[in-house]
């Protein structure tokens, strides 16, 4: 029971489980709702993990994950290594824990990226209204309208060439040796078209949000008073679109880590030397008959951490909306 | 109502030449030199023979600039010639290719949706007349679990259970026909990616059904509960889900992708990246135009078939 809530003796009064008495914020409620799902805290506790593994883990990974041995290839999993050997002797502990910050990266940048795009076009759509905020949306249906996957496929294929060439000539005339190494190019490359196809996505929840908290009336009542546009962006409508917001962002990483385990998958995201679970996936497909182990660590790894995203998302969902109560 | 099908017909069109636009300025400016490539790679040449380089790009129209090249590209689109693959199989008509690849992947799809369908359509109302009993929270959680693992997960595991493990199937390689047991695996893979959409849009619109006062007005009356579920609640709970029908078809090319490279089904989502890999023109703007159109015809076709099945938004 909080020691300032107002009307704290009338609580005690009615005190059989009518009125508590106690007040509660948005935020404790939905905390509250949220530990009651276990399926949700578990997909927490499982992110978590994964964010602390993309972390830390590289560093304190037992081997280097480029390192070859070709003599060890294609160990099952022993004391020496946690999980064996792939087939070019390289060991697959260390390479998941490299594969998790890869995809973490992917999806921290790809969720800033379509975040920022997302949060101006939203806005711009939603105050300006008319014209604009048609063409706008009709922009992003019709990305949203478009197969996804076949998008980013035809993204990151087209843009790695006009970018390698545009980093050889600046080498060319610069002779600084930045620009020849393009080992984190694919990373660009994946965030760019990842966030390209997410950001209509938050766009429109933005918008919405915008036009659905400029009808209510406190915030016509803060215009009367002569609030400006930017504080009533501020004070009302971004606060009031933060639980939905986690919502999507946490949907948005989730989406983001199968995406690029699928394009690297395809041989089209990361490309070997680079870690990420996806390309493991498929190369470890070519001897899935006989080393199963190699196939089986990292799919059950995207499934479950994909899983986790996917009921923390839901649990999050559930917990945030302020129509809910108890 | 016809005006506002011919505005959604004018903006969908529009729409596809802007991604038409877009996709081939990207293969133009991005994707770089098919025939370069060739050389390069060695696979169909040794050395690089300029000569031979100018007279190959002049014969597939890649010597003239952009706009002359995307403008015959769209003429020619419209008489029906998708031009000739130039790297992926030498020569062959594009059209002919599609007209062999899409029908495996439409087969496929069709298969997929009618079985997410029919048991999505039935856990969903399962789910909703049980509403936050268990069995509601076990379907709500199965399909939550099932629309986290990725296609691309799926298979592999289900390979190694299926094949390896229980030993039930021989390793599905290849297309048979769809009848063929090897057919059994990516059908259900794909319909499995389709069916939590499924699921979520008939358990809301159920939910929302049941508490409506024609329905209890029938169970006033003293109708039979399954006669009040077919008669009064089938119907307004069916028109939501027919309107996800664009979501599913993303759902059906994004499934195939994946299910159609793991075990090499030469249907259209193999296509789609067998042309990528090679860098094939004509094949990747035929899947651009494919890929397009089954999505725009889709959503078209809800506009259309929505207001017949809801009498309320014919305006």
């Amino acid at each position: 029971m909080s020691e300032s809530a107002p009307g704290g003796n009338i609580s005690r009064v009615v005190a059989d489980g009518v009125y508590s008495g106690e007040q509660r914020s948005l935020w404790q409620d939905a905390s509250r709702r949220f530990r009651r799902n276990w399926l949700a805290v578990g997909g927490l506790v499982v992110v978590f993990c994964f964010l602390i593994a993309a972390l830390v883990g590289p560093h304190v990974s037992p081997y280097d994950f480029l390192e070859q041995n070709i003599v060890r290839a294609f160990q099952r999993p022993s004391e020496e290594h946690f999980l064996g050997t792939d087939d070019l002797g390289r060991d697959v502990f260390s390479r998941m824990l490299h594969g998790a910050r890869t995809a973490a990266l992917v999806a921290f940048f790809t969720t800033a990226i379509s975040l920022l795009i997302g949060v101006l076009v939203g806005t711009w759509s939603g105050i300006s209204g008319g014209r604009t905020d048609e063409f706008l949306m009709w922009i992003s249906d019709l990305i949203q309208a478009m197969p996804g996957l076949l998008l980013v496929i035809l993204i990151n294929t087209t843009l790695r060439r006009p970018i390698i060439n545009a980093f050889d000539t600046l080498y060319m005339q610069t002779r600084n040796p930045f620009y020849l190494n393009t080992l984190w190019l694919d990373y660009v490359l994946v965030f760019s078209a990842l966030a390209l196809i997410g950001w209509p996505g938050l766009a429109r929840l933005i918008r919405g949000q915008v036009l659905s908290i400029n009808e209510e009336d406190y915030v016509l009542a803060a215009r009367a008073i002569g609030a400006s546009e930017a504080h009533i962006m501020l004070r009302h409508v971004i606060p009031n679109a933060l639980g939905p917001l986690v919502v999507a962002v946490t949907a948005s990483m989730g989406g983001a880590v199968t995406l690029e385990a699928g394009l690297s998958f395809l041989g089209i995201g990361i490309q070997p030397p680079n870690a990420s679970w996806g390309s493991m996936l498929e190369e470890g497909r070519r001897y899935w008959q006989i080393f199963p182990h190699l196939i089986l660590i990292p799919a059950v790894t995207i499934g479950i951490v994909q899983v986790a995203f996917v009921f923390l998302g839901d649990g999050l969902n559930d917990a945030l909306d302020p129509r809910r109560t108890t | 109502m016809a005006t506002f099908l011919l505005i959604r017909l004018l903006r969908w069109s529009v729409g596809l030449l802007l991604i038409l636009f877009i996709t081939y300025a990207m293969m133009y400016y991005g994707a770089g030199d098919p025939i370069r490539m060739m050389f390069i790679q060695g696979e169909d040449f040794d050395t690089e023979d300029e000569v031979v380089m100018l007279a190959l790009r002049k014969k597939y129209g890649l010597d003239e600039p952009f706009l002359a090249q995307f403008g015959n590209y769209l003429n020619n689109l419209f008489q029906g010639d998708w031009g000739r693959s130039i790297r992926l199989q030498v020569d062959r008509p594009v059209l002919e290719i599609v007209q062999f690849r899409l029908p495996i992947s439409m087969q496929l799809g069709f298969a997929a949706t009618i079985i997410g369908a029919v048991v999505g359509i039935g856990l969903g109302i399962l789910s909703a007349l049980h509403h936050n009993r268990l069995l509601d929270r076990l379907i709500v959680s199965i399909v939550l679990f099932v629309n986290g693992i990725p296609v691309f997960v799926t298979v592999p595991i289900l390979l190694l259970l299926l094949v390896l493990q229980l030993k039930l199937i021989d390793v599905p390689y290849g297309w048979n026909g769809l009848f063929h047991i090897d057919a059994a695996l990516p059908v259900a893979v794909i319909s499995i990616g389709v069916l939590p959409i499924i699921v979520r849009q008939t358990r809301s619109a159920m939910l929302e059904v049941k508490s409506q006062q024609y329905v209890t007005t029938a169970r006033a009356k003293g109708v039979p509960e399954s006669r009040i579920i077919l008669r009064h609640m089938l119907r307004p709970v069916l028109t939501p889900v027919v309107t996800t029908l664009g979501l599913i078809m993303i759902g059906l090319i994004n499934g195939s992708l994946f299910v159609e490279y793991i075990l090499n089904i030469p249907g259209f989502g193999l296509l789609t990246i067998e042309g990528i890999k090679k860098v094939d023109y004509p094949i990747i703007m035929a899947v651009a135009v494919v890929g397009t159109l089954i999505i725009f015809v889709s959503n078209f076709l809800v506009d259309i078939i929505y207001p017949i099945l809801d009498p309320r938004v014919r305006a």
